[in-house]
């Protein structure tokens, strides 16, 4: 699967050109800054860097692209763990942990562990990557409706971690959630709850809602708090601290290596992508782990899960772009386009012809994991001293800039008004009970269920069984749901009859 | 007028960051001069990545320098075009916000199943390079061998293959043509609907659907995944194998063309800055005839061909025509 010949000359295609390790640094940069700024995505921090590349060669603009996409990937979860405001929508699930722990006084650590998680799940997903391109594009183009609908379903397991005490508020919530997703014109032409808002008719714009929903309610609701940290002494800055995070992550090779399974997995196929990869992979360790009840109320191990799959998901989508030609999502079309550009066509003549290339990619994503790591530690020391900041500044400033990014990525009053819509509505939830997080998942996921499932319905001719039947990978995505779910009933069971034991001693 | 201009361009550049801001503030220090004196802005009613996005960027650089200022791409994607097609309008027609989209088929659609504010003529489509079509294809490893073997399946049952396209599209249309010339009942089709063409393209060529209708420029990166069987034009195009559609549905087949991408104008130009009009007609043209232009574009798959206005913008009027004609089936799901 690995061919010697072309991986000598990705090497020295990588020497031979200097200027491609001269873009790497400003690149992670770009993307770490623009990835850290709600409202800002990834793709945006690209396109508006591809016209540079115009003006480089080949790999040097790859190179800096990727390292974008690298950088922006990780910026989106410093937001994420000091203020709950997910950057970009990947860093949904790390609000869920990081957040709590920078409540808690741990916001070194979370930025540590949330650190040394994307670098190892970005290598981690380049090292798959390295060895499976080829196979792993030959499954994609065969997921059809039925599969992707399966993945959608996984995802809204989380549902059941999200609920908190009250389960029928948690479904409750996520259902509205999905309601919420399902609103404006579907796969088959209908439109539905526009209300005549001609803005509505792609849906409810998901970044600002769930900036809104997620951070803005928190926010308002910490209003007569005045540190982020309540205790002084923790509010400290401390390099020792951040690297101890780091430390931390290795205690948990399963979590990274399911995460950036996972994350490879759902990130290569097309439309899914790091905003699901995060959320499953958070799901799925919540339901495995022994002290699975105290996610969300600060667990490393959520934000290990969350960053390790939305990372190694750029590894995923890049497969998919590179063995097939095709754009899994907006990067990686950027990514396409620059290809362009240069007179490269992605797809399977492309590898066949171009392995040393493809090879010295990957190679140069291996130096931008380590890099990352690098200017990620300077990134987060920095980042952190936002909890010293007054909440009576920080709120005012962050709602500012939320505004501004929402503006940003909707290009019209829709973002700002939608964010302060849904800043009123998460406010309210909260404030009765109800746990925000499970409307996002809902949001994020209910187009996706929606329209696959409405495709199963027409490929089908409503003839579910017969022609889940004939799809083999949607057999063994339910079958490993179902078993997923029965192992955790399993071991609580165990867990329950130990706890009994030795309260009976 | 100018003023709400400016102000949105500051909002977007805070917004947007630095990059913006470099581009965009100097227009706001400078005195109003000859034509253009400041930075021009480039709606695409699309999102980045898309054809019009990938032909506004890669053309930029050569109408830049045919006007001697910057060029500004704004991506305002959403509700089929609607959205950028309006707010492409509000701007002032002074020759700073000029359009590349799709005018058809978004426009006649925009106007005759969206309730659109505008009307055709508000519109002045300088020229339309892209002239795409609808191509039937199926996947590189599929049994269907050629359309005859697709029309003789369906007729037998019609619920024996599935068929991948995107609603209220030429495509839907087309495929509704070629059913009714051959007696196939329609409504019994397996129809799986997408919502773009992307992954349209994604399921015929990974075989989940048997057969799919989707616009034929974009299934050229995905060629060797793909076996065409049918394109719907006179002509052949892009050097796909299979029918044409006159080959199928005689001499005076009817069927509607596939998207005409390029650049336009506000109609109202014409009389209210008849100069500034002239200028930027004549920058197109010349930017579009630049050997470098057409050599760039072309690598990119991107079309430069020069029709001209008055091709352009009957070829537009033209299809709004036929599509009218088939308004049920655009309108109706």
């Amino acid at each position: 699967m690995v061919e010697l010949t072309s991986v000598s000359g990705a090497f020295t295609l990588l020497s031979s050109d200097m200027n491609a390790w001269l873009y790497l640094l400003p690149g992670l940069a770009i993307g770490l800054i623009f990835g850290a700024m709600p409202g800002i995505s990834i793709t945006m921090a690209m396109a508006f860097a591809l016209p540079a590349t115009l003006y480089m060669d080949f790999l040097p603009a790859i190179v800096f692209l990727t390292a974008i996409y690298t950088g922006a990937g990780f910026g989106g979860s410093v937001p994420a763990v000091l203020m709950g405001i997910p950057g970009t929508s990947s860093a949904v699930a790390t609000t869920f942990d990081g957040y709590p722990m920078a409540r808690k006084g741990q916001h070194s650590e979370a930025l540590g562990v949330a650190l040394a998680s994307s670098v190892i799940g970005c290598l981690a997903s380049y090292v798959i990557l390295f060895v499976l391109i080829v196979p792993i594009s030959g499954v994609v183009l065969k997921l059809g409706p039925l599969e992707m609908f399966a993945v959608a379903v996984w995802g809204m397991l989380l549902l059941g971690s999200l609920a908190g005490t009250h389960m029928s508020r948690g479904l409750l919530a996520g259902t509205f959630g999905v309601l919420l997703g399902t609103v404006g014109m579907n796969t088959a032409g209908f439109v539905r709850g526009t209300m005549g808002i001609p803005w509505l008719l792609d849906g409810v714009p998901q970044i600002p809602a769930m900036m809104g929903l997620l951070a803005a309610s928190q926010l308002i609701g910490l209003i007569n708090t005045t540190y982020l940290i309540a205790d002084e002494a923790s509010r400290k800055i401390s390099f020792k601290k951040i690297l101890g995070g780091v430390q931390h992550t290795f205690r948990y090779p399963t979590i990274i290596f399911r995460g950036s399974l996972i994350g490879v997995i759902v990130g290569a196929i097309p439309g899914v992508g790091s905003s699901i990869s995060n959320l499953l992979s958070y799901s799925e360790t919540k339901r495995n782990a022994s002290d699975g009840d105290t996610f969300g109320q600060g667990n490393p191990k959520g934000v290990i899960a969350a960053e390790a799959a939305n990372s190694s998901s750029e590894g995923g989508a890049m497969a998919t772009m590179l063995a097939l030609g095709i754009p899994g999502g907006g990067a990686t079309a950027i990514l396409l386009a620059a290809f362009a550009m240069h007179n490269i066509v992605g797809g399977p003549s492309f590898i066949a012809n171009n392995k040393d290339i493809v090879y010295a990619v990957i190679f140069s994503n291996f130096a931008q994991a380590m890099l990352l790591f690098v200017v990620g530690l300077g990134f987060v020391y920095v980042a952190g001293y936002v909890v010293r900041v007054p909440l009576r500044f920080l709120i005012p400033s962050v709602l500012v800039v939320s505004t501004f990014g929402a503006y940003a990525i909707e290009g019209s009053s829709a973002g700002p008004i939608t964010l302060w819509v849904f800043s009123v509505l998460g406010w309210a939830m909260v404030r009765y009970g109800y746990p925000v997080a499970a409307t996002v998942v809902g949001l994020l996921l209910g187009s996706l269920l929606e329209g696959n499932l409405l495709r199963t319905n027409q490929i089908s001719g409503g003839d579910f069984i017969g022609y889940g039947l004939e799809r083999p990978w949607a057999l063994l995505i339910f079958a490993l749901m179902l078993g997923s779910i029965l192992l955790q009933a399993i071991s609580k069971r165990r867990r329950a009859k130990v706890a009994a034991l030795s309260a009976a001693q | 007028m100018t003023s709400t201009f400016s102000r949105r361009t500051i909002l977007k550049a805070s917004a947007g960051g630095v990059a913006f801001a470099a581009l965009a503030s100097p227009s706001i220090l400078r005195a109003q001069n000859a034509y253009p004196d400041r930075p021009i802005n480039v709606v695409v009613p699309f999102d980045t990545g898309g054809y019009n996005d990938r032909l506004a960027r890669a053309f930029a650089p050569f109408l830049q320098q045919q006007l001697g200022q910057p060029l500004t791409i704004i991506n305002r994607g959403g509700a089929g075009a609607l959205l950028g097609h309006t707010f492409f309008l509000q701007q002032p027609d002074d020759g700073y916000t000029i359009l590349c989209t799709s005018a058809a088929p978004y426009l006649p659609l925009n106007i005759l199943t969206q309730d659109a504010s505008f009307k055709l003529e508000d519109f002045y489509m300088v020229n339309l390079p892209s002239q795409d079509y609808t191509l039937m294809a199926t996947s590189a490893g599929s049994d269907i061998k050629s359309v005859q073997d697709f029309i003789s399946r369906l007729k037998a049952d019609p619920s024996s293959l599935s068929v991948g396209l995107q609603p209220a599209s030429a495509d839907l249309v087309n495929f509704h043509i070629l059913c009714s010339a051959n007696e196939i009942e329609v409504d019994a089709v397996r129809v799986v609907t997408y919502d773009g063409g992307g992954p349209a393209r994604n399921a015929v060529a990974g075989g989940v659907v048997d057969v799919g209708f989707v616009g034929g420029e974009g299934f050229l990166p995905l060629a060797e995944q793909i076996r065409p069987l049918l394109t719907f034009d006179t002509r052949k195009r892009d050097n796909w194998d299979g029918a044409i559609v006159t080959d199928v549905l005689g001499a005076d087949a009817d069927f509607v063309v596939g998207s005409q991408r390029g650049w336009g104008l506000h109609g109202s130009m014409q009389t209210s800055n008849p100069e500034v009009f002239k200028t930027l007609v004549g920058a197109i043209e010349a930017a579009s005839k630049d050997p470098a232009a057409i050599e760039a574009l072309k690598n990119q798959q991107l079309a430069t061909d020069w029709y001209g206005p008055e091709e352009s913008n009957q070829m537009l009027a033209r299809t709004a025509k036929v599509m009218e004609q088939y308004l049920d089936l655009l309108k109706g799901n």
